[in-house]
């Protein structure tokens, strides 16, 4: 949609134009403190926009010489000639122009209007884009507020101030139904169904930083959720748009930016800067996060995740179950029985806590396969996830239509040939990541014989969290294992533990 | 008896009435209706949250509150809280919604809020910013246990809260059961409200409660009472 100043001339013959540039003074109070301000119907001058009026605000990203600094234009009526008590179309558009402003930005700022706006004394603004609804108190019009080009001002000085990457910001405000409804028809919703798809084409390396979200440390003290593009937060409230807008309204609050550092691993998604932060935020509990891994250096979880995955040795799968669902999954556990191994900001291996959002992920666990991984997950859930499983792929996923049992699930595994059984080949760089499925025989009993100090495999332990039984956690940490003696062995059929 | 206090109190300030009961019975008893609850919100949001593409969450949840929940009566707004929350994690439901609560009360001049009767509010903090409690009884025993297991766990949870007892529906001859427990307990009792005919009837038949009535003169008084103690 290309970005172009709106014709004022050619869009409507005979509509009433008023301009004004530059500075003045306000009649009205602007503060952080008239934030969340209500104008009750009884003490309202106007209603513009709203659920009677159509109504949008936009902001549209232009070269420099194309904007006109601290210019109002307005088309239509004016305040002293609206109907008092009555509602009427409203339209705020705003061209932004400075060399570091793109298109990316625009919905950043247009974020704004509604906290700027709230700032002004006796002026209320609610929601956003098209659903915009604004009341204008008779305490503002007693003070001396006269026309909607003051409102304009004062909304553009304010963006000025706080946003000092705005060189040069002009205003069109329309009251003119009949202008409203065509731009926004025309002009605005065109722009918002783009910004929308480009979310979808929005990627971990697309961006410099990420957001972190400390919201459930009150839960569990360890943990800290990193939100990036491709990777949502487990709880499923967060986007990393979402954690972007919190972290710069309150840098020092429960969402603050993450600033990714040096690629260290693409496909597990790695960076520097998410290792050290993690190693901060988590009291040095655990330093290393691969964000797009199942099996290794896995994201934390606090309990809240809306799902949760775990391996099935026996099939070589993961399969999910959602909270809410009451059954055993195929590996005879529970929602409530794994969240509980899960939760508390731990790095549990063989256990992953995400939220739904993750499942469309163009990374989804892409360390490990991915969807091609995935062998089970309840019907609900595959339901309203399926529109992100692979054509190839959607009828191999078992649910508890087709399997209850490991062993159902392995009939139903081999019957369509599901990648596990064969070996999987990771889609995002051709590597077949696993061996598929080894007819079981016998094995000899394998011994390794007892090594030379020296050449003793010390398996470096930073920290080793080990859980002999309930309730006890032993941690080991900066110990090296020296290792007399390894038995492999085949366990037999019917063998326990 | 906070529908009254509501009457009274919107008559010099702006109030804002909060109905914390799940149950509902302050919104019936005002009289509104054809407004959404904030856990209707809450839930709405918890299942579209994914939906949401680049549009700000906050600002969704803050415009459904002010457009939709809350009720704007002649001379006061109401706000329901309506049910508890259901399944899943609400950590970043409820910090937004804590942040837009707290912005929106700063433009009222008196926030009442009736509680329902036990102690769930208590231990859970919701009104720990409260400057003044009413712990109401009638003249039972399971009101007088109730009540004072009330403050001692304020006490024990350090609220700041002035704390006072207030008696309704007491029946002539119970005045001397209630100015005795009050003293034991150490409870400051601010006043018995009288057991009405008028409002028992009034109730019945779904009329609001005639402000002319003793019980009503007697909740006049108190609202002055109450400002005073909570503006010293």
């Amino acid at each position: 949609m290309e970005r172009k100043k709106i014709d004022v001339k050619a869009i409507k013959k005979d509509v009433k134009e008023k301009v004004s540039v530059g500075e003045e003074d306000f009649p009205f109070d602007i503060s952080p403190m008239y934030e969340g301000e209500r104008i009750r119907k009884g003490e309202m001058y106007v209603e513009l926009g709203g659920p009677k009026q159509p109504g949008f605000e936009l902001v549209v990203a232009l070269p420099i010489d194309q904007v006109e600094d601290m210019k109002v234009t307005l088309l239509g009526s004016d305040l002293d000639e609206l109907e008092e008590g009555q509602a009427h179309p409203y339209a705020m558009i705003y061209y932004v122009a400075g060399s570091q402003i793109d298109m990316d930005l625009e919905p950043v700022i247009e974020r704004r209007n509604h906290d700027f706006q709230n700032f002004i004394e006796g002026y209320m603004h609610l929601n956003q884009r098209y659903d915009i609804w604004v009341r204008i108190g008779k305490n503002a019009i007693d003070k001396g507020l006269r026309s909607l080009t003051q409102i304009a001002k004062a909304t553009m000085m304010l963006f000025k101030n706080e946003m000092p990457f705005i060189e040069k910001i002009e205003a069109l405000y329309i009251t003119d139904g009949e202008i409203v409804e065509k731009l926004l028809k025309e002009y605005a919703m065109p722009i918002y169904e783009e910004r929308d798809a480009r979310i979808e084409a929005l990627h971990d390396e697309d961006v410099d930083e990420f957001y972190s979200c400390t919201l459930c440390q009150s839960f569990a003290p360890t943990n800290v959720c990193i939100i990036s593009p491709d990777r949502p937060s487990l709880c499923g409230a967060i986007t990393w748009f979402d954690g972007r807008a919190a972290a710069r309204v309150d840098p020092e609050g429960p969402n603050r930016a993450v600033p990714k550092g040096e690629l260290i691993d693409p496909i597990g998604g790695e960076y520097t800067g998410v290792n050290e932060f993690a190693k901060e935020e988590s009291g040095g509990e655990y330093t290393r996060i691969k964000l797009h891994s199942f099996f290794e250096y896995p994201h934390t979880s606090c309990g809240c995740f809306e799902v949760i995955g775990f391996y099935m040795p026996e099939v070589d799968g993961i399969g999910w179950v959602h909270r809410g669902y009451a059954e055993p999954a195929p590996n005879g556990l529970t929602f409530s029985t794994m969240a509980g191994q899960t939760g508390g900001g731990k790095q549990v291996v063989g256990f992953l806590g995400v939220g739904i959002g993750y499942f469309r992920s163009k990374k989804f666990i892409q360390a490990d396969g991915g969807w091609y991984r995935v062998v089970w997950m309840p019907k609900e859930l595959k339901q309203r996830v399926e529109k992100f499983i692979p054509d190839d792929m959607r009828d191999k996923i078992a649910t508890e239509d087709e399997a209850k049992t490991i062993e159902e699930l392995k009939e139903f595994l081999k019957r369509v040939n599901h990648p596990v059984v064969t070996g999987v080949v990771r889609h995002v760089d051709g590597k077949k990541i696993t061996e598929g499925w080894v007819e079981e025989r016998r094995v000899e009993e394998k011994v390794v014989e007892k090594a030379e100090v020296e050449e003793a495999p010390q398996v470096p332990t930073p920290s080793v969290s080990i859980s002999p039984m309930p309730g006890i956690r032993l941690v080991i940490k900066n110990a090296n294992i020296y290792i007399d003696k390894i038995v492999l062995r085949r366990k037999k059929e019917g063998e326990k533990s | 008896m906070a529908v009254l206090l509501v009457y009274f109190l919107s008559r010099k300030y702006r109030v804002l009435a909060v109905d914390a009961d799940p149950d509902s019975n302050l919104a019936d008893a005002l009289g509104i209706e054809g407004y959404k609850t904030l856990g209707e919100i809450r839930e709405l949001f918890q299942h579209s949250r994914d939906d949401f593409g680049t549009m700000s969450k906050e600002s969704w949840l803050e415009g459904k509150i002010y457009g939709e929940v809350i009720f704007e009566a002649d001379d006061f707004d109401v706000l329901v809280m309506g049910r508890p929350e259901g399944e899943g994690c609400y950590c970043f439901t409820n910090n937004m919604l804590r942040a837009i609560l707290r912005k929106l009360m700063r433009h009222y001049d008196v926030v009442v809020v009736d509680c329902e009767a036990g102690l769930e509010h208590i231990s859970r903090k919701t009104i720990d910013s409260a400057d003044v409690i009413l712990v109401v009884t009638d003249a039972s025993r399971k009101g007088f246990k109730t009540a004072s297991r009330i403050r001692e766990l304020a006490k024990e949870l350090g609220l700041k809260a002035k704390m006072y007892l207030i008696a309704n529906k007491v029946r002539e001859g119970e005045e001397n059961v209630i100015t005795r427990y009050a003293k034991s307990e150490g409870f400051r009792l601010l006043d018995i409200l009288p057991y009405d005919e008028e409002v028992a009837k009034a109730d019945l038949e779904g009329l609001p409660i005639p402000l002319d009535c003793r019980v009503a003169k007697k909740v006049e008084n108190l609202a002055g009472v109450l400002i005073c103690e909570a503006n010293p």
